[in-house]
């Protein structure tokens, strides 16, 4: 999952990273509401963390543009400005959860993943796939209760597969939404991580889970247990 | 309403005062007009009953030359006095008590008689016996007459005593007309008084009512409340965006370092991790009591100064923050020069010289490109002391000028507060400069960069 942390306060923004790329998550950066905008229409993130106050162009109409391009990226809004109008301003220009300054981290990262979640239309924390299991609060995949140790980069890519059953997506797609622009990559470091992820899950007298469709994509399909 | 302070009453009680005596006025200069009116009648009177009895004087019925009274063509006058007397002093004729009198001929004089006011005529004629004969005899006469002079003053009572009675009567309709018409005319007043009364905190929209305006002497009063309530606004606008800017700059930098210290208890980390963690939280933390203590020190210039009036050399001070502030400047690779330093004393406390000085100096460093110039000179022509600090920067945007004195506001966004400084470095600055009754202004220079004056008042050195 690919993230967005649009704010001003360098400090905030680096802890805030730090604490989303631990927990698994890619992280852009943008210092403020001009770059912020810019970033935020290219669908490419799977959330938006959206400070108000922000120099260039102010929080809130960074957001509303964002919905005026139909955009559905979910965006969490942090503020540290009082008051019941704002955040009922802000809900109804088009944010979908809001945290107010100081927060607490661990909140924060329970929000938005939440939110993404959400947004794929998903709301347990355990995704169930054929007869896979992926406990997104841990971090852990079990297939056939036999728990399978994957690396973190092989969890993100399985996670966001799972997000989307049965639906082709393409290399570009897990490029863009798994990396960050400060990650070094080559587009053959995709195949790689597939290559072993297929390799770990494939445990004895079962289907392949992932399908590789040439020049395409890849699938992950629900009927490999039959 | 306090009944001594009534305006209303005050100008009621004026007005009928002045009516009254108006009244009284005229009431006193009709009833002597009254009284010269009657009494000249009155006297005409006397005078034609005297002639009467003059006329009455005859030959005696005699063949003497005598003469003799013929009462029977006088008509006679209830409480009539009357003497008749001849040169000889023989009386011919008189009625009731007359007094004892010596009156000039042809006056008239008032007297008691038993408690009765009189007035008497006093005329003196003759009378000649067998005129146009040789044997003719010249009687002289005198004649004494009075009579009652209180019917006249009943007379005077009766003409003016209807007078009186309009006048009061008058009066009393005036009285109701005035407090009613006071009130009307005084309303505007209370128009503008229950308008002035809406104003508060939440709702500070004061417009002065028409009816107040319409009238000269309440506009001035209307106009200075407008005035204030809309300075009471913007100062009150002024503290409660300030309140708002401190309470954001406080949270974000409280925002920071709670997330810096959650960052390293997320998960198990190394020792030099968790030591690596605690210095950048220290760092964060030291931000944050950097915003404290600048938010303490402004509120405390904005205090109402102490009554001991302080004192520094100045051209002390800002060497000694010139010197201070090389590494800085060498680290920037900018050439810091000071001149001249005139010598000079103002009156602000050494402490917040430096703060001025220092904080200029670093933030004309800040806004140098590298290998730039900073022109700091001070001088004075005996009552003012000019400090100027000019940079060779990138100058100041026309739309930041009315706001760079304003707490929390960073000029340029995209820096942010990324160049560090909590942004109320300048308002410091001015609140040290008001304090000394002195002024600092930002301008562009022609040739480039921004130029800070600073003047301040010159405090005599021996004092």
């Amino acid at each position: 999952m690919r993230l967005l942390i649009i704010e001003d306060e360098k400090r905030l923004a680096e802890n805030i990273a730090q604490a989303l790329r631990e927990a698994g998550f890619a992280v852009d950066h943008a210092a403020d509401g001009i770059t912020g905008a810019h970033m935020a229409v290219q669908d490419i993130f799977d959330a938006i963390i959206l400070d108000l106050m922000l120099p260039g162009k102010s929080g809130k109409r960074v957001l509303t543009e964002l919905r005026q391009t139909k955009s559905r990226t979910p965006v969490l809004v942090l503020t540290a400005l009082e008051g019941k109008e704002t955040i009922v301003d802000l809900l109804n220009s088009g944010a979908d959860d809001y945290l107010a300054k100081p927060f607490d981290l661990g909140e924060l990262l329970a929000r938005v993943k939440a939110l993404i979640r959400r947004a794929k239309g998903v709301s347990s924390t355990i995704i169930q796939v054929a007869d896979m299991e992926i406990d997104t609060v841990r971090q852990t995949v079990k297939r056939r209760g036999q728990e399978i140790d994957l690396s973190p980069m092989e969890y993100r890519i399985l996670q966001y597969l799972s997000y989307r059953p049965r639906a082709i997506v393409s290399k570009q797609e897990l490029l863009e939404h798994l990396y960050d622009f400060e990650w070094e990559h080559h587009s053959n470091v995709i195949e790689a991580h597939i290559s072993n992820l297929r390799r770990k899950l494939n445990l004895q007298g079962t289907e392949p889970l992932i399908e590789t469709l040439r020049h395409r994509g890849y699938r992950l399909s629900e009927e490999a247990s039959s | 309403m306090n009944k001594g302070s009534s305006i209303t009453r005050r100008l009621i009680t004026a007005v009928l005062l002045l009516e009254g005596l108006a009244a009284v006025l005229l009431i006193v200069a009709v009833i002597v007009n009254e009284h010269q009116d009657e009494y000249s009648a009155f006297d005409a009177n006397l005078r034609a009953s005297a002639n009467a009895f003059l006329g009455a004087v005859q030959e005696a019925e005699d063949s003497s030359p005598n003469i003799g009274l013929d009462l029977r063509r006088i008509p006679r006058t209830p409480h009539a006095i009357y003497q008749v007397t001849d040169g000889e002093g023989h009386i011919l004729g008189t009625e009731g008590p007359v007094p004892q009198l010596t009156i000039e001929p042809d006056s008239f004089r008032r007297v008691k008689i038993h408690g009765h006011s009189y007035r008497f005529f006093a005329l003196d004629g003759e009378r000649v016996v067998d005129p146009g004969t040789p044997s003719a005899v010249v009687h002289q006469v005198h004649i004494l007459y009075g009579q009652p002079d209180g019917r006249v003053w009943h007379e005077i009572w009766e003409a003016t005593r209807f007078f009186m009675v309009a006048t009061a009567i008058l009066l009393g309709v005036t009285a109701v007309l005035l407090v009613w018409m006071i009130r009307r005319l005084l309303a505007p007043i209370h128009v503008l008084a229950s308008e002035a009364d809406k104003v508060n905190s939440v709702h500070w929209s004061f417009t002065a009512p028409e009816v107040a305006m319409h009238l000269v002497e309440l506009r001035p009063l209307a106009s200075a409340i407008e005035r204030t309530v809309n300075r009471l606004q913007s100062s009150f606008e002024q503290q409660k965006r300030f309140t708002r800017d401190a309470a954001h700059e406080l949270k974000t930098d409280l925002a920071i370092v709670k997330s810096s210290l959650q960052l390293l208890t997320m998960k198990e980390r190394s020792v030099e991790e968790y030591g690596k963690g605690l210095d950048i939280a220290l760092e964060d933390f030291t931000r944050l009591e950097e915003t404290v203590q600048q938010m303490l020190t402004l509120a405390r210039l904005e205090q109402p100064a102490d009554a001991l009036a302080p004192r520094c050399a100045l051209h002390q001070v800002l060497q000694d923050n010139v010197t201070q502030s090389a590494s800085f400047a060498s680290l920037k690779k900018v050439i810091l020069t000071a001149s001249p330093v005139t010598p000079v004393f103002v009156p602000v406390d050494a402490r917040d010289a430096a703060l001025l000085c220092s904080n200029l100096i670093v933030n004309a460093l800040q806004h140098s490109p590298d290998h730039g110039m900073v022109e700091i000179a001070l001088r004075s022509d005996g009552t003012t002391a000019t400090l100027t600090i000019r940079d060779h920067g990138e100058g100041i945007a026309e739309e930041d000028r009315p706001h760079l004195f304003e707490p929390f506001y960073r000029g340029d966004p995209s820096r942010s507060r990324k160049s560090g400084g909590t942004g109320l470095g300048l308002s410091i600055c001015k609140a040290i400069c008001d304090r000394a009754g002195g002024s600092i202004e930002i301008d562009n220079h022609q040739a480039g960069g921004a130029i800070v004056t600073v003047k301040l008042p010159v405090s005599n050195p021996e004092a």
